[in-house]
C-alpha cells in the first residue's frame, strides 16, 4: 500500500473505530479496549505512512472526490511535513486511548458513549488536516476536529465551570475559523478559482505582486487563524480555561496534536504559500514577536496557579510560544541568511516534537496523581513519589525535560533556537532580546516545574482524603507514560533523530528560496550538532562525550561519597525539637516563590491582574438595552401603577394612627364640618 | 588519550583547589578582618574528611537520596571541562556557552531536589529562595555570555575567548564583566546573597536535614562551583596574556603556565568576593531580586553596546 492509502486507511480506522465504540458503549471498559485496538491499527497505518514517506519519499495520488464547479477535490497527498505530523499524532492517539481505558473509571457517572466516539472522531479530523492538499478540505476536517473537541471539553456535563470554557472554546475557534475561510476565498479569488495548495500559493504570488496590502490581511487572517488553535497569546485566551476542564487524556490529546496542528497551518502558509520576499520580514518578526510574547506571559502566569491542570495550560501557552519564536525567526531570516532560517525553524519544530511528548506526558502524571488523590489542587497534594514512584519518575524526566536541562530533549531544541536568536543578532538586533526573553523564561519554566514536581512528589506526604487508597496507577496508565519519558530522553541523547526528519519537513516544501542541506548547517557527524551558519563552526551539541563526562565525574563523585564507608542511619525529619502537627510543618504551593510572584504584579489604577496574565473586565453587550427594557412591562407599567397606589393608600393609613384622643378631635372636627355644611345649605 | 588525562589534571585542580581557596580566604581575608587568628588553611579539607566518614541520616534507608549530591558534583565537575585553559577546553568541540549555563543550573536543580527529598519545611522555604534567586542572577550570566558570543560571532567559549585576546578589551565586555562581577556572590552562595542557605535564620535552608557524607559532597560542590565560576569568568573576560600563542610548541610548559595564570587571576576575584562576604549583613530575598533587576539593566547597556560594535 502507498502512504496515501495508508492514510486514508488510517482515517477510515478511526471512523470506523468510533461507530463501534458509539454500539458497544454500554460497557466503559469493553469500550475503551475495543477504542484501543482501533486507533492501535489506526496508529500503526499513519506511522507505516509516515516512515515510509521518510524512507521513499512523499507520495501524492489522485484526488478521492472531486467537486469541479468548485476547485476543490479531496486529495490525499503525503508529503515529508505531513508523514512528521502523522507520526507524532500516530504517539499521542495511542498512549492517551489507552491511558483513558481506566481513568473513565474516575467518573462512572459520564457515558462512555461520549467520551470514545468523539475521541477517535478528534483524531480522524486531525490525521484529515494533517493529509489533504485541498483548502477546502483542510478546513472541512479542521471544523471536524474542532466540533469533536468541543464535545471532549464539556465531557463533564456537571460541571458549571467546564460548560463555559466550552462555550468559550466554541465561540473563539469558530471566529477563528472565520477568519480563516476569509483568507482562503481571497487565495481562492486570486488564485486561480481552485482551493489545493499549488492555487493558494499562486493565489499568494499574484497579491504578492498586485496587491500587497491585500497580501498583508490575508496573512494577518490566516495568523489569526493559526494562532488561536496554537493557543498563542492573546489569541488563545480560551486554551487556559478549556484544558483543564476537559478529561486528562484528552488534554493530553490536544497539547500533543490539536495546538501543533496551528503551527502546521502557520508553516504551511509562511513556508509553502509564501515566496521569498520582503513580506517575509514584516511577519516574520511579527510572528516572533507574539511568540516571545506568549512565552513570556505564559509562562510567568504559569508561576502563579495552585491547580496543577491550569498550571500546565498556561505552560502550553509559554511553550507553544517557543515554537512560534521558531518558526517566526525563520520566516524572518529566510531571505536574509537562509543558514539561520533553517536553524530557527528546524529548532521550533524540533521542539514542537519534544512539546508532544513532555507535555502530554506531564498531564497524563497530573491526571494519574489526581485520578489517586481526586484533586487537582497543589496545596492540597504533596509527598506522592514514594506511593507513584513510577508516575513520579515519568513526571520528573518530563519537567527537565521541559525545562531544558541536558541531556533531556528540551534542551537540545532550545538549544537551536538560542543559537538562531543569538546568532542572528548580529543581522537584527531584535532577535537577540528575543532570545534573552526566550532564556530567561526557560529558567521561569524550571522553576515552574520543580514547583509542580516538588509539591506533588516530595515533602510530607499529603491527601485531602485520607480514606482513598493511595498506590500506583494500574499498568495502562504508566506505560503510556513511561513511553512518553522515554522519547525525552531518547530526543536529548540523539537530536539527529528528530532534526533531521524535521528538516526533511521543512525542506521538501519550499519551491524557491530552498535552504542550505543538512550538514552544512547542522554538521554531519551522527554523534550530535555541530552548528555553523557560515561563519565556521558556532556552537555544539555533542550528547555522547557530555553523558561520558558526567557518568564519569558521577562515578568519581560516587567513589568520594563512598570513600568514608559511613553508616546510613534513619531519621524522621528534625524540626528543631519544637511540638509541631502535620498541617504547621506543610510548605504549600501557594507560598512558594511569593516574592517573586508579588514582583509579577501588574496594578493599573484600581485594575489588578492575576499575574501579568491580563484579564478583562465582563463585557456586557451594548446597543440592545432599550429593547429589554420596551418588553419589561413590570418594569415600565405594573410597578409605577402599584406604588402610586400604595402612595396613595398609605396616605389613608397614616390617620389611623392608633391614638384615641387623635380619633376624638378627628370626630369633633368631623362634626363641626357637618354641622358647618348642613348650616350653610340651611341658611341658603 | 591526550583528552582524558587533560580532563583528569583538570578535574584534580578543580577538586583540590575549590576547598583549598575557601581555606585561605576564610583564614587571610575573612579572619583577618574580623580582628581574629582564624582556622588553619586546610580547613575545609578536614571538615570533608571528617563528614564523610560520619553518619549518613536519612528519612528512610532508600538509595535514592545518594543522587541529588553525586549529580551535583558531576555536574559542576563537567562544567569545568568546558572551561578554556589552554587553547580549546577539554569538551570544547561538544558543548558550549548555553550547555555551561544549563549545566550550572543543573547543579542548582541537584541542591533543590535534595531539598524537596528531605520534606524539611526549612528545605522547602530554603528551594524556593534558591529558585528564584536564580531567576534573577542567572539572565545576568546569559546576558554576558550573549554578549561576548555576539562580539565573537560564535557561541563557543573558547572563540569567545580567543577574539577578547585578539581585539582587547571592550565597552560592551568591560560593562558585561562588570555585572557578572556584583552577580558572581550570589552564584557562589557569599553574603550578602546567601539567603537560600541563611544559616542563622533558616539553618541552611536546602541542606537543613543533610549530613556526613552528603554535606561533603554539597560543600564541597559548592566550592568548586565557585571556583568553576570565576576561572570562567577571567578566561573568557580576561584572557591575557597570550600564553597559548607564546608557548603553542610546547604543550606541558604552556598548559603549566596557564593554569599557574588562570590561579593568579581567579585568586584576585576570589579575595575580592571574600571582601565582601566578610563585610556585608544578609539580604532580604525581594531586596536581592531588585538588586539583581537593576544589575539585569546593567547587563542589558553591555549588550545594547555590543550590538552597536563597541
Amino acid at each position: 500500500m502507498s502512504p496515501t492509502d495508508l492514510a486514508v486507511l488510517s482515517m477510515a480506522l478511526f471512523v470506523i473505530g468510533a461507530v463501534c465504540s458509539a454500539v458497544l458503549a454500554r460497557d466503559r471498559i469493553r469500550c475503551g479496549y475495543i477504542a484501543f485496538v482501533f486507533v492501535l491499527a489506526a496508529a500503526a497505518a499513519a506511522s507505516t505512512a509516515g516512515v515510509r514517506v521518510f524512507l521513499n519519499g512523499p507520495a501524492a495520488d489522485a484526488p478521492l472526490l472531486r467537486i469541479a464547479d468548485l476547485g476543490a477535490s479531496l486529495t490525499v497527498h503525503v508529503d515529508y511535513l505531513s508523514a512528521l505530523f502523522l507520526i507524532v499524532v500516530a504517539l499521542i492517539a495511542t498512549v492517551t486511548t489507552l491511558f483513558s481505558i481506566r481513568y473513565l473509571e474516575a467518573h462512572p457517572q459520564e457515558s462512555a458513549l461520549r467520551y470514545y466516539p468523539m475521541l477517535l472522531l478528534f483524531f480522524g479530523g486531525v490525521v484529515g488536516v494533517v493529509c489533504t492538499w485541498d483548502m477546502l478540505f483542510f478546513i472541512v476536517f479542521w471544523e471536524f476536529m474542532t466540533l469533536a473537541s468541543y464535545f471532549l471539553v464539556v465531557y463533564h456535563r456537571d460541571d458549571a465551570v467546564a460548560l463555559r470554557a466550552g462555550l468559550k472554546y466554541f465561540i473563539v475557534t469558530h471566529v477563528a475559523t472565520a477568519c480563516l475561510i476569509a483568507a482562503v476565498i481571497i487565495l481562492y479569488v486570486h488564485g486561480g478559482r481552485s482551493f489545493s495548495f499549488e492555487a493558494m500559493r499562486v493565489g499568494v504570488t499574484n497579491l504578492a505582486v498586485h496587491a500587497p496590502g491585500l497580501l498583508h490581511v490575508v496573512l494577518g487572517l490566516l495568523f489569526v487563524g493559526f494562532a488561536t488553535k496554537a493557543g498563542i497569546f492573546p489569541f488563545g485566551d480560551w486554551l487556559p480555561d478549556a484544558y483543564p476542564a476537559a478529561p486528562a487524556p484528552v488534554t493530553a490529546a490536544f497539547s500533543g496534536t490539536m495546538t501543533k496542528l496551528g503551527i502546521y497551518g502557520l508553516v504551511r502558509v509562511f513556508f509553502q504559500f509564501l515566496p521569498v520576499y520582503d513580506t517575509c520580514l514584516v511577519w516574520g518578526a511579527i510572528l516572533a514577536a507574539f511568540g516571545t510574547l506568549s512565552i513570556a506571559i505564559g509562562t510567568l502566569t504559569a508561576l502563579a496557579q495552585d491547580d496543577s491542570k491550569r498550571l500546565l495550560s498556561f505552560s502550553v501557552v509559554g511553550q507553544m510560544g517557543y515554537i512560534l519564536l521558531g518558526v517566526g525567526l525563520g520566516v524572518y531570516f529566510r531571505p536574509l541568511v537562509p543558514a539561520l532560517a533553517a536553524l530557527a525553524v528546524v529548532g521550533g519544530l524540533f521542539h514542537m516534537v519534544n512539546d508532544a511528548c513532555y507535555k502530554s506526558c506531564l498531564f497524563l502524571s497530573a491526571g494519574a496523581v489526581e485520578h489517586r488523590t481526586g484533586t487537582r489542587d497543589l496545596n492540597l497534594i504533596g509527598g506522592l513519589a514514594g506511593l507513584m514512584p513510577l508516575t513520579a519518575v515519568a513526571a520528573i524526566f518530563a519537567s527537565l525535560a521541559i525545562s531544558g536541562i541536558p541531556p533531556f530533549s528540551g534542551f537540545a531544541s532550545k538549544w537551536l533556537l538560542y543559537h538562531a536568536a543569538f546568532m542572528g543578532g548580529k543581522t537584527a538586533p531584535f532577535t537577540l532580546v528575543l532570545g534573552l526573553i526566550a532564556m530567561f523564561v526557560a529558567i521561569a519554566t524550571l522553576a515552574l516545574f520543580l514547583k509542580f514536581v516538588t509539591i506533588t512528589f516530595f515533602g510530607k506526604l499529603r491527601t485531602p482524603d485520607p480514606k482513598r487508597e493511595l498506590r500506583e496507577v494500574p499498568l495502562s496508565m504508566v506505560l503510556p507514560q513511561g513511553v512518553l519519558a522515554v522519547l525525552c530522553v531518547v530526543f536529548g541523547v540523539a537530536p539527529m533523530l528528530a532534526a533531521k526528519p524535521v528538516y526533511a519537513g521543512i525542506a521538501g516544501m519550499l519551491t524557491g528560496g530552498e535552504i542550505p542541506g543538512f550538514a552544512a548547517v547542522f554538521g554531519s557527524g551522527s554523534a550530535g550538532l555541530a552548528l555553523n551558519t557560515g561563519v565556521g563552526i558556532q556552537g555544539a551539541w555533542m550528547p555522547w562525550p557530555i553523558l561520558i563526562a558526567l557518568a564519569a565525574t558521577a562515578a568519581l563523585a560516587y567513589v568520594i561519597y563512598r570513600a568514608g564507608d559511613a553508616e546510613v542511619l534513619v531519621s524522621p525529619v528534625w524540626y528543631c525539637g519544637e511540638e509541631h502537627t502535620d498541617e504547621e510543618t506543610a510548605y504549600l504551593a501557594h507560598s512558594l516563590y511569593r516574592p517573586f510572584k508579588d514582583m509579577l504584579r501588574v496594578r493599573i489604577g484600581p485594575y489588578e491582574t492575576e499575574g501579568i496574565y491580563p484579564r478583562l473586565p465582563r463585557l456586557r453587550a451594548p446597543g440592545f438595552g432599550w429593547l429589554r427594557r420596551l418588553f419589561d412591562f413590570d418594569q415600565w407599567a405594573y410597578y409605577p401603577f402599584i406604588r402610586w397606589g400604595a402612595r396613595l393608600v398609605g396616605r389613608f393609613s397614616e390617620t389611623h394612627s392608633g391614638i384615641a384622643q387623635l380619633y376624638l378631635l378627628w370626630m369633633v372636627i368631623g362634626t363641626v364640618a357637618a354641622v358647618a355644611v348642613l348650616l350653610w345649605l340651611g341658611g341658603s | 588519550m591526550t583528552t582524558v588525562i587533560g580532563a583528569s589534571i583538570q578535574i584534580g585542580l578543580v577538586l583540590l583547589l575549590g576547598p583549598l581557596l575557601e581555606g585561605l580566604m576564610r583564614t587571610l581575608v575573612r579572619a583577618r578582618i574580623h580582628s581574629r587568628q582564624g582556622p588553619p588553611i586546610l580547613q575545609p579539607f578536614y571538615d570533608i574528611f571528617k563528614l564523610l566518614v560520619k553518619a549518613d541520616v536519612q528519612p528512610t534507608t532508600s538509595w535514592i537520596y545518594a543522587l541529588p549530591p553525586v549529580l551535583c558534583m558531576a555536574t559542576i565537575l563537567t562544567a569545568s571541562l568546558l572551561v578554556p585553559v589552554f587553547g580549546q577546553a577539554v569538551l570544547g568541540d561538544y558543548g558550549d556557552a548555553i550547555l555551561f549555563i544549563y549545566l550550572m543550573t543543573a547543579s542548582v536543580v541537584a541542591i533543590v531536589l535534595a531539598g524537596a527529598m528531605s520534606a524539611s519545611t526549612y528545605a522547602f522555604l530554603g528551594l524556593a529562595r534558591e529558585i528564584m534567586m536564580m531567576l534573577t542572577v542567572e539572565p545576568v550570566l546569559i546576558i554576558w555570555l550573549v554578549t561576548a558570543a555576539l562580539s565573537a560571532g560564535s557561541l563557543n567559549l573558547s572563540d569567545m575567548a580567543a577574539w577578547n585576546l585578539e581585539h582587547g578589551p571592550s565597552v560592551s565586555m568591560i560593562i558585561a564583566g562588570l555585572a557578572v562581577l556584583l552577580a558572581i556572590q550570589a552564584q557562589v552562595g557569599k553574603l550578602p546573597f546567601d539567603i537560600a542557605e541563611a544559616d542563622q535564620e533558616i539553618m541552611g535552608g536546602p541542606f537543613i536535614e543533610l549530613s556526613g557524607p552528603k554535606l561533603a559532597m554539597f560543600e564541597w560542590a559548592l566550592w568548586a562551583k565557585q571556583f568553576v565560576f570565576v576561572a570562567m569568568l577571567v578566561q573568557i573576560f580576561a584572557p591575557w596574556p597570550a600564553v597559548a600563542a607564546a608557548l603553542a610548541g610546547s604543550v606541558a610548559l604552556g598548559y603549566a603556565v596557564s593554569v599557574l595564570l588562570l590561579l593568579a587571576k581567579v585568586l584576585v576575584v576570589v579575595v575580592l568576593v571574600a571582601l565582601i562576604d566578610a563585610v556585608n549583613p544578609r539580604l532580604r530575598i525581594e531586596q536581592a531580586m531588585l538588586y539583581f533587576v537593576s544589575i539585569i539593566f546593567l547587563a542589558a547597556i553591555g549588550l545594547a553596546f555590543a550590538i552597536v560594535g563597541i
